[in-house]
């Protein structure tokens, strides 16, 4: 049992320690230049210009008919969706601009299309996509599907009441209202994402770094033998890091996701700073188990890509899970980054409480906890 | 400058990666986890969307509407709701992504051969999910709208079959998906991952070669020998460009034979732009390694300039032409954007010399123009 005084001891102890590592870390300009960089530059970055959307999607008109009615069918496709590049002058020049990439749409519109639509009789309209890029060909494809929907709509009202049966043709409008991104802002999404992102980055190259580099140099030796136990040489360590990476949160926040994107940030940012510092805290057991494989920074930086890919792949911010095989889905279920995504969306866009909130959370601090026992144990066994 | 020298260099550099089991396993390990994973956990299908229907009208005509929806394997029926007001909180909790709202009167106002407006929720969190549902119910509405102005032309002339189309439908839309007809996303990511990942592994693989041996000091023994420039830079980049090949290959046969992504194009041709481009790669690594001192500065410079652009600034996710002016710029600048079209070229399009030829050019000069870069800025009598 301790005794008052010897908690205290810790606890001074500790606390210069932390001073210690947050020194060190300032000392190492590269990696301080980066942070700056990663939290601000790059968020920045990852979150302007990029349009996951069918936007400015090239489209030229072959049309054959060069009637009134055909410019008419062809004006329809209209930016934002579509931008007309130079028509193509045969099948031939079509094919060379779709395999070129020039155009990612040709649509052909046949000689007598006016004369067919006059007479009564149904025309039609060639629309060749270039899906090598999937998503954006099923855009493609359903937007013009949209587009002459509509206008079939209209055109047949009239040819309805030229028979005498009625100007009239029932249709269905689909509107369509996107949740806690009303606009479908890119950057809101990007921003977060690479926040997060970013977050868990660090949470494992940081202490799995310098837990290495102190190996590598051989000052952990120096460490070991003073009068510190394994936890409170690491538990430091840890804190110190997760300081720096919450401030790195704060600074992105603050300048980028709030200043420059207009985030709007609906939840609770204390809970948000809160869910963060246990995440980087558990998760930074992940790190600590990484450097007691490695033996050098080579290896821990391959083990790193290794352990952070999949982690990325399966937190849910491409994939939803429901699309994925039930055996990956379980993997997913034991990734903290999972439940980290979930919760971090969660609050910033979806304003969500620590009560809506409490399964994922829980889930990530078990896993957290199982992690950085995990991590402490080997460390102890190898060292101590 | 002697071949035989830069050999040795080579040689010397060859056992040190061989004896180092840790690395070289993960050297030829993590491109193929990393395609492995992208492939199976990126998969932009969105499917078995969690869906619901608050179906206000509940009739006949509405029920047959939704069931458009229900039915299609992209939507996973999840039931029915009583009213709008859990929509939010079921959405945010990642029960529902998609929820149809089909207001009071719509088998009324469709019988009287109306117009009539439904809604759809859809999660926004994630836009590029978003998008795709957008895509979804934009098509499947185009079909379900068709079919009930088809029918209601039915009902007021009596008109047979083929006039009945002309009547409703005066246009048909008949849309080719090139290149990717099924729209498998995997058969779109898979040329494109090769980029990404031979973007990123060989400048990481020769950084930390070369970084290392400046690290420990070793670098010495080659600035205090008879080994000239040319041969030294020759030697080093030789085991790695060898290696990245081989990933090349391995990276080739995944895409082709597990992902079953069909291979149309000029092998020859593939095969020539891709050892180009893995120099241009590992030209990369080597301009780096030369620029920083220590390992953790050149694995984090290299994660800057490799990763971002290789996911966002190449076409890979997000096409140039939706880029932003000053993106599109960037993205023009780097090797990336022209092997991506070569990859999918020659994988999906089935093109080779006669279009993509200049792409070739351009990874020739940049490969030459980083090796220039290379010799010149390394120095066997550096400042320290």
């Amino acid at each position: 049992m301790m005794s008052r005084m010897d908690w205290r001891d810790v606890l001074g102890r500790g606390l210069e320690l932390v001073r210690k590592e947050l020194l060190q870390l300032w000392r190492d300009r590269v990696l301080i230049l980066f942070l700056l960089y990663v939290f601000t530059v790059d968020i920045y970055l990852a979150g302007s210009g990029l349009s996951f959307s069918l936007h400015n999607a090239t489209i030229a008109v072959m049309d054959q008919d060069m009637s009134h009615a055909s410019r008419e069918l062809a004006s329809r496709f209209q930016p934002p969706e579509f931008q007309r590049v130079a028509a193509p002058g045969d099948p031939r020049a079509a094919q060379q601009l779709l395999d070129t990439g020039r155009s990612m749409v040709v649509m052909q519109i046949p000689p007598r299309f006016q004369a067919d639509l006059g007479a009564g009789r149904q025309a039609a309209v060639q629309y060749l996509v270039d899906s090598s890029n999937s998503v954006l060909g099923l855009l493609a494809g359903s937007h013009a599907a949209e587009i002459v929907g509509r206008y079939n709509l209209e055109q047949g009202a009239a040819r309805l009441a030229a028979t005498g049966a009625g100007g009239r043709l029932p249709g269905v409008d689909n509107a369509q209202r996107a949740l806690f991104n009303a606009n479908q802002n890119e950057a809101w999404f990007m921003g977060i994402a690479e926040l997060l992102m970013l977050v868990t980055v660090f949470a494992i190259i940081l202490p799995a770094v310098a837990a290495v580099r102190e190996k590598e140099r051989g000052t952990i030796e120096q460490l070991l033998v003073s009068p510190l136990r394994p936890l409170e040489i690491l538990l430091p360590k840890v804190l110190a890091m997760t300081l720096v990476i919450l401030a790195g949160v704060t600074l992105a926040i603050a300048l980028v996701l709030r200043g420059v994107f207009d985030v709007p940030i609906r939840g609770s940012l204390p809970l948000f700073y809160a869910i963060s510092a246990l995440y980087v805290f558990t998760t930074s057991g992940i790190g600590l188990l990484l450097a007691t494989i490695a033996r050098n920074l080579a290896q821990v930086g391959m083990l790193a890509i290794m352990v952070l890919a999949p982690m990325m792949f399966l937190s849910g911010m491409w994939t939803p899970p429901e699309a994925l095989a039930t055996p990956v889905r379980v993997l997913m279920a034991v990734s903290p980054m999972h439940y980290y995504i979930d919760a971090g969306f969660g609050v910033l866009l979806k304003g969500m409480t620590l009560a809506e909130l409490a399964q994922p959370l829980l889930a990530m601090a078990l896993l957290g906890a199982l992690a950085f026992g995990a991590g402490l144990a080997r460390f102890r066994r190898q060292f101590a | 400058m002697k071949l035989v020298r830069a050999m040795v260099v080579a040689r010397k550099e060859w056992q040190e990666i061989r004896r180092d089991r840790l690395f070289l396993a993960l050297c030829l390990v993590v491109p193929v986890v990393l395609m492995l994973l992208f492939g199976y956990g990126l998969s932009l299908d969105v499917e078995n969307i969690p869906f619901a229907v608050v179906d206000h009208d509940d009739t006949p005509a509405s029920r047959d509407y939704a069931s458009h929806f229900s039915d299609s394997r992209y939507f996973d029926f999840r039931g029915r709701l009583a009213d709008e007001g859990a929509i939010d909180r079921l959405v945010a909790a990642n029960a529902l992504r998609a929820v149809l709202v089909i207001p009071p009167g719509f088998g009324r106002d469709l019988a009287a051969g109306r117009s009539v407006r439904v809604q759809t929720v859809i999660d926004g969190t994630f836009p590029v999910r978003a998008m795709t549902m957008r895509g979804y119910v934009l098509a499947i509405n185009a079909q379900a709208s068709t079919g009930i102005a088809l029918e209601w032309a039915r009902a007021a002339t009596g008109a047979d079959e083929r006039s009945l189309a002309a009547l409703a439908q005066p246009v048909r839309l008949e849309t080719r998906n090139l290149y990717n007809q099924p729209l498998r996303s995997v058969w779109s990511m898979a040329p494109k991952l090769i980029m990404v990942i031979l973007m990123i592994a060989p400048p990481f693989l020769t950084v930390l070669g070369v970084v290392r041996e400046k690290e420990s000091g070793s670098i010495f023994n080659i600035y205090a020998s008879t080994v000239s420039k040319a041969e030294f830079l020759l030697g080093k980049l030789v085991p790695y460009v060898v290696i990245s090949l081989f990933n090349a290959l391995l990276l080739f046969l995944l895409a082709r034979y597990l992902f079953g992504a069909p291979f149309k194009g000029d092998p020859l041709f593939f095969a020539l732009a891709t050892a180009m481009y893995v120099v241009c790669t590992t030209g990369i690594g080597l301009v780096i390694s030369v620029l920083v001192r220590t390992q953790t500065a050149a694995m984090v410079v290299v994660a800057i300039v490799t990763v971002v652009p290789a996911a966002l600034y190449s076409g890979a996710i997000i096409p140039i032409e939706s880029l932003s002016p000053a993106a599109a710029g960037v993205a023009h600048l780097l090797p990336a954007m022209y092997y991506a079209q070569v990859a999918t070229g020659s994988f999906l399009k089935g093109v080779g010399w006669p279009v993509l030829w200049p792409n070739l050019l351009v990874l020739a000069g940049y490969a030459a123009l980083l090796m220039a870069a290379g010799y010149l800025l390394f120095s066997k009598r550096p400042r320290t």
